[in-house]
This record gives structure tokens, sequence and C-alpha cells, in this order.
């Protein structure tokens, strides 16, 4: 077992290497056999560009796809991230716009994302509500507020607010670091600290969970704030790339996007199971399925087809697949 | 006679563990036959057989002319098996006469007809003298009717075994006696019945035939006239155990760790007991007697109306259970999987989720003093296999018990008062008697203060210095020294007037 393995999947008693882990994430085996066949079809596939490319659209989904894929471990679900990622990239943009620093549009941004997650916690957590009846409403809540607060489109950002979508850092693009220090935090704060492991607690029995003293609401709540916020940040770096955020489309679908990734990943709906191994992979091959299909020029309702068959295919495969460990 | 219920060899086995073991039952038409046992001794098993809850592994069930080796709920329904549960299979939005011809309703023109089904139902309430109407809201009706609904229900699918499940443990005295009048009716009408009970009262009148259950097998088998009460509460305790495994002498209790004084909530109180320093006090009673509420209101699970907890000098009073932990109290609850296991976790991760936190340092756990921990629990409680990274759910319940145990016995924790519901619930003879090693000597080398609540008396004979009665919600008799004996806890709880009080649920 690597160090990044070590890291990136449960801490577990893992019989030795390689096999285990292909056991565990069958998604590596599909990823790998998608990559073969885009290389082969376009022959583009596999360019430094192209990847690059690929690793900053998939940047965005990553970053809301680890607080998301925590949150889906404790037993909840954030449909709001859609509007949320609108709100964050349309409160940055107006920021940026009316000569503040690009520092106080990110944490401005920040701000409105996390006041959602509150709001979102609060419902969910402290009152007990339906996660996906509160956040489905406030799908559509937070999608009519941004259009109220920000009727026109936003655009002109100016240079320090581009730096955010564009820098490159030691030659990779600012948006891909964030991500992978999203992806690290994330898998370390599953593997090495107590409340990482309390995740996995309240998502498999919250009433064991709460007879064994621990918080059930502290944490799925905090990781309600901490997808508001990642939401708004992913919001933010679009913004920044594409210098303009319109109120009405910006993020749209993007909650089905990343809960898809998620998915996919392997992490249970039902909440008790998932790794940030497993979201890796799974925010890697939409990635590289959009993009190795629109290299093919395969229009996109085909495209979306490919996405739906790929996330009913895996749940069929997940459950006719041996279930390591059970 | 005809025979309208023949089970032949019935065995079934969950996990390794023999719930049933080569089990005959006999029920002739026109009889009612009790079946007897502690909790855990198949009778649930046996009955969910028979209404087809789940396949038995070998043996047969013969309902009528049908011989069946396994049936689906359907098919023991059209046979002609009718099993009245404990919680009962009413639908409370629905009619009484909707109720009675659920799934089988009158229709003209594809139209449910109301009359004809209300008229029909009219009839089959009359045969249970049932004294709600047909077009009563079930919701609306007391247990005492709900139940006859169930059994007109039963009726109006011809059935010729029915089969009640303690039926009277949610009754008040007076719906009793008006359920065993119906139940002799049934009988005169030329019914099977199985009768499922605690209360040898019950037994001594009504029943015909008696069957005692213990460890998934039958050990007794007599018909009723002529048999003594004490030669039943024998049958049901078994031959004498007390003295093989009765582990050492009741020890004299040392200074007070648990002290409860007036303490009332819904269902249970006010109760006033203590537990001293490394004693083992047992709470016994029937189900439904308030034991569970009393024990959770000391956790912190539920909030008690008045009274007080103190642990030592300390007064406590939880509202939650981490509170109750901060305290030293700790619970393990009765039923394991709903309110302990954590199945697809890892044995270690069941063991120490409470814990991994004050085992952290500088907010990252300290994943070699983690399995450090473990593994000296894993020896002392004999788990198998000692494996940590195996998810819980793979373990056989004896060693899911010993991990649920083993959360607030390890050297991470300090409890001072240890709660127990039910502690052996599930688990093998092997398993078990391990268990009453463990909390044993918890008691005596930490002097933890040991409550725990149960219905088996073998169990309570076992594990306890001392036991209290539980009944209707508030302690009624106290058992010690010598007299603790599986026939005086018997005798104790099947006084007649130590019947639980309505609502004691």
């Amino acid at each position: 077992m690597t160090t990044a393995d070590r890291f990136l999947t449960r801490p577990r008693v893992l019989a030795t290497g390689g096999l285990t882990t292909l056991r565990r994430q069958p998604l590596l085996v599909v990823l790998a056999v998608m990559v073969v066949a885009f290389q082969l079809s376009t022959d583009s596939f596999l360019d430094p560009a192209n990847l690059g490319g690929i690793a900053t659209d998939a940047a965005t989904l990553a970053i809301v796809a680890v607080p998301l894929a925590l949150l889906v471990i404790s037993g909840y679900l954030d449909l709001s991230v859609g509007s949320t990622f609108a709100l964050g990239g349309l409160v940055a943009g107006w920021l940026a716009t009316n000569g503040h620093t690009p520092a106080v549009a990110v944490l401005g941004a920040l701000a409105a994302g996390a006041a959602v997650g509150v709001v979102n916690g609060v419902l969910c957590c402290h009152l007990g509500l339906s996660p996906f009846i509160v956040t489905l409403g406030m799908l559509t809540a937070i999608r009519g507020l941004a259009q109220q607060l920000f009727p026109l489109p936003l655009s002109g950002f100016g240079s320090g607010f581009a730096w955010l979508g564009g820098a490159r850092i030691a030659g990779i693009a600012a948006p891909v670091v964030v991500a992978a220090l999203v992806l690290i935090a994330g898998a370390l704060f599953l593997a090495l600290t107590p409340t990482g492991r309390h995740v996995f607690a309240i998502g498999v029995n919250r009433e064991a969970a709460h007879l064994s003293g621990i918080n059930i609401r502290r944490t799925p709540f905090a990781l309600f704030v901490a997808t508001g916020a990642a939401a708004a940040l992913a919001g933010t770096i679009k913004a920044s790339v594409l210098d303009s955020v319109v109120a009405g489309t910006s993020g749209s679908g993007f909650e089905l996007a990343v809960l898809t990734a998620v998915l996919i990943g392997g992490v249970a709906l039902t909440g008790g199971s998932g790794s940030i191994l497993g979201v890796l992979l799974g925010v890697l091959f939409l990635g590289g399925l959009q993009n190795g299909l629109t290299l093919l020029s395969v229009p996109t309702f085909w495209q979306q087809m490919a996405q739906g068959t790929a996330l009913v295919a895996g749940a069929a495969l997940a459950y006719f697949a041996p279930r390591p460990g059970r | 006679m005809t025979t309208n219920l023949r089970i032949r060899g019935l065995t079934k086995s969950f996990g390794g563990v023999k719930a049933l073991d080569g089990v005959d039952l006999t029920v002739p038409a026109g009889q009612v036959h009790a079946l007897l046992g502690h909790n855990g001794a198949g009778k649930s098993t046996l009955i969910k057989c028979l209404g087809g809850a789940f396949p038995p592994d070998s043996g047969t069930i013969e309902i009528g002319d049908r011989s069946y080796t396994r049936l689906t709920p359907r098919e023991s329904i059209t046979a002609g098996a009718a099993i009245i549960y404990q919680s009962l299979s009413v639908v409370d939005a629905l009619t009484v006469a909707e109720n009675v011809f659920l799934g089988q309703e009158w229709t003209r023109h594809g139209r449910v007809d109301r009359r004809v089904q209300e008229e029909a139902a009219a009839g089959l309430l009359e045969r249970v003298a049932a004294s709600c109407s047909p077009r009563d809201r079930v919701g609306d009706l007391p247990t005492g009717q709900r139940q006859l609904v169930e059994i007109a229900k039963a009726l109006s699918r011809s059935a010729s075994v029915l089969v009640l499940d303690e039926p009277t443990a949610a009754l008040s005295g007076a719906e009793s006696d008006a359920l065993a009048e119906r139940v002799e009716d049934l009988r005169a009408q030329g019914l099977a019945i199985v009768y499922v009970t605690h209360l040898l009262s019950e037994v001594e009148r009504l029943a015909d035939a008696v069957t005692v259950m213990r460890d998934g097998r039958v050990t007794h088998h007599s018909s009723v006239a002529g048999l003594s009460r004490n030669e039943l509460v024998e049958a049901i305790a078994g031959r004498r155990h007390d003295a093989t495994t009765r582990s050492g002498p009741a020890r004299t209790a040392g200074r007070p760790r648990l002290t409860v004084d007036g303490l009332y909530g819904p269902g249970f109180g006010p109760v006033s007991l203590t537990v001293g320093e490394g004693e083992r006090v047992g709470l016994f009673g029937l189900i439904g007697s308030g034991r569970t509420r009393l024990l959770e209101t000391l956790f912190g699970r539920r909030r008690g109306q008045g009274g007080t907890i103190r642990v030592g000098e300390l007064t406590v009073n939880p509202t939650r259970p981490a509170q109750a932990l901060a305290a030293g109290i700790a619970l393990v609850p009765a039923d394991r999987r709903a309110q302990a296991l954590f199945p697809s976790l890892t044995a270690q991760d069941n063991v120490l989720l409470p814990s991994i936190r004050t085992l952290s340092r500088a907010g990252v756990r300290a994943l070699g003093v983690e399995r450090r921990v473990f593994g000296s629990l894993a020896e002392s409680v004999g788990l198998r296999p000692a494996r940590p990274g195996l998810p819980a759910g793979a373990f056989s319940g004896g060693n899911q018990q010993k991990l649920v145990l083993g959360r607030w016995i390890n050297e991470a924790r300090d409890v001072e008062v240890l709660l127990l519901d039910e502690p052996t619930q599930g688990v093998d003879v092997g398993a078990r008697q391990e268990i009453y090693r463990v909390v044993t000597g918890l008691a005596d080398e930490r002097g933890t203060a040991v409550l725990f609540a149960s219905s088996d008396p073998e169990e309570v004979v076992a594990l306890a210095d001392r036991c209290l009665i539980v009944a209707g919600g508030r302690i009624v008799g106290e058992l010690s020294g010598p007299d603790l004996t599986e026939q005086t806890l018997l005798s104790a709880v099947h006084e007649p007037d130590s019947r639980p009080a309505q609502g004691a649920a």
C-alpha cells in the first residue's frame, strides 16, 4: 500500500496493494478502458493540453464533490449546490466589479455560500426536516434570490480576479491546485480525525451514534456549511474563468452533475459508506467522458444519455458485484 | 378429532445459532395449546416460520391436509393459519370492515360494495363478540377491540389455526378476561389455537395442553389437567442450574455508586434504588414492565419528569447520552441492530468510536494507540475472530454483543455505572457465559456498579447479587441470597397482582 492509498482510502487492513484496491475500486478499470478507447479513437485525448482542459473542468466538480460526499456519507444530501454555485459567482463578480480586491470578492462568495449552508443545516440537522425537501426548495429559492439581486449579467472583473481561474502554479492551473487541496484535505479528514470516523458512524446508524455519545447534529451541520461554501467557491472560479456570470443560467444542472460524480464514485446514497479516492475517480470519469465525447463531436443529448446510463449501470454493477467485507 | 396443525422436526439457524432445533408441535381442532418459554427460547421463531416470515432449514409444517417444508406468508394464510402478532397488523386509517376484508374486498362491477362488506363484517364481529361497529375507524379503537378486529379478519379467511402471541400483554384486566371468553368460544367452534404467554394463570385458565421451549428445543409437553403450578415452573426453569452457573457468593454492597431517588417518567416510577460499588443488581420483570424506560432515563435517552440520579456524591440527571457518559454512566441497549451496532464499520471502529477523540492528539487520531486498545480488549472479552478490520455485521450475535459491551469497558473508558438491557439477547450459550464472566470481572476488579434488566430468570440468577422485581413501572419486590432462584423469580412475576398496568409499555 502506497502512502497515497493510505490517505485516499479509508484506513482498513488491506491484504496487499494493487489487487485489493482494484477489487474495491472497479471504477479504476472502467476509467482505464475509457482512456484507452478515447485515445485510440481521437488520437488527441491524451495530449497535455487536452488533459489540462479535463482537469480544469473536473476541478469545479471535485471542489464541491468532496464536501458533498462527506455529507452524503453522514446520511444527508444537498441539492441546492447548483444555485449556490450561481450565487457565489454573482457575489464575487459584483464585489470585483465594484472595486473590491479579489480576496474580498472570494471571501464574500464563501460567506454567501456558508450562509446557505447554515440555513440548510439548521432545517435538516436541528429541526429534523427531510434534506431532500429542504435542499430541493433551497435550489429554487436561491436561484430566485440570485436573479432578484443580480438581474443583469455581470462581466469585466479585472485582471486580478481573472488570476483565480487562469493562473498557473508550477505549471498547473490554479483551479486544479485548489481541487487537489480540497481532495487531500477531505481524505485526511476522513482517515485521520476523530470527526471523520463520526461521519461514518452517523451515516450508518444515527441512533447508535447518539447512544455512543457522539454529537449527531454538529458534524452534518458543519458539512452543510462546508458544502455551501465550496459550491460558492466553485461558482467564483467559474466566473473568473469565463469573466462573466449570469444569474439565470450559471450552474444550472450543476447539482445533478456533482451528485452523479459522487454516486458513480461509490458513495452510498443511504449513507455510511464511500471514499475520497472513489470521488476522485468519479469526477475524472465524468469529466473524461464529457471531454472525449465532445472531441468525437457527439451531440450534447447523446452525451447526457451516456452520463445517465453510466450512473444507472454503475448502480446495477454495485448491486450485482460481490461486496468486499460483507 | 382432526388435527389442524402438526409441526415436525422444525429446525432453523441464524448465523450458526440454532434458534429452533427439531421442534414438534401438534394441535388438534378444538384445543388451546399454550406455548411457554423464556425470551429467546424460540417461540417467536417458531410462529414466524408458521406464518411464512422466514423459511425453516428443515422439518415440515402441516396445516389441515396440506404439508409444507417452507411457506410464503400468502401460502400460510390460504392454508388456514392466522397469526396475531403482538404488534397488530391492522391499518389505523381504514374502517373496521375495510380492515377485515383487506385484500379480499367484496366488489360489484369493480367497485367495493360497502354495504355488503359491512354486513358481512358485522356477522364476523358478532362471532368474536366485539362491541365496535364495522364503520368505526380502527385507529380510534382501544387495543382490545383492534385485536378482535384482527381475529375477525382471520375468521373471514376461514382460518383453522389461530396463533396468539402474548395477546394480553397490552390489555387491561377487563379486556384480558373478555379475550379469554372469546378464546373459549373459538375453541368451541373447532379452531386449533396456539397461545403464547408468560402468565401461568392464563395457562391454567385456558389451555388444554402445554409445550415448553428452551434454547430452541421442546423441553416439556403434556396436557394441563393434573399439572401443578410448581411442575409448570420447574418445566420452564429447567433443572436446577443455580449451583453451577451462579458466579460466586453474593458480595456485600460497598459504598453506593448509583443512587436513584424518586425517579419517575412516562410509564414508570417513582423508583428508588441504589447500586453499590462492585455490586451487580438485576431488574427482573416481563416485557413492558418499564425496565427499559428506567434504564433509558438513567442514561439520558429519555427525560425523567422528577427525582434525582446520583453517581457517587454527584447529582447527574442527564438529558443527553453524552452527559450520562461524561458522568460515567454507560448503557448497552437491548436492540443491538437498531441502537448499538454499526454493521458496515469495522470491529475496531465499533469499539472505539466514542473514544477516538479522547485518544487523539492535537486533533489527529492516534492510530497506534487505537490498535493497541482494541487488541487488549479483544483478548479480554474473548472476541472471535479477533480481527480489527472485519465489519461488525460479519460477527456472530455473541461477538457483536462483545463489541458493543467492549465499547464501554476498554481501557480508554472509565465507566462507573454500567447499565445493561437484556445483555445476552440473541447471544449463543458459549458467548453468554463469557459475557457474564466479563461483567462479573468488571464489578469485582474495577468496582463498577452494574444494573441490568432481564426477562430470563436463569440470567438473573447467574449474574445478579441482588434482584429487584419490576412490574407496572415500579419495583414490587426484592430477592437476594438463597432466596434468589429461578423458581422464586418466576413465582414473583406470575402472581396475578403483579401483572403490568395498562400503558406501561
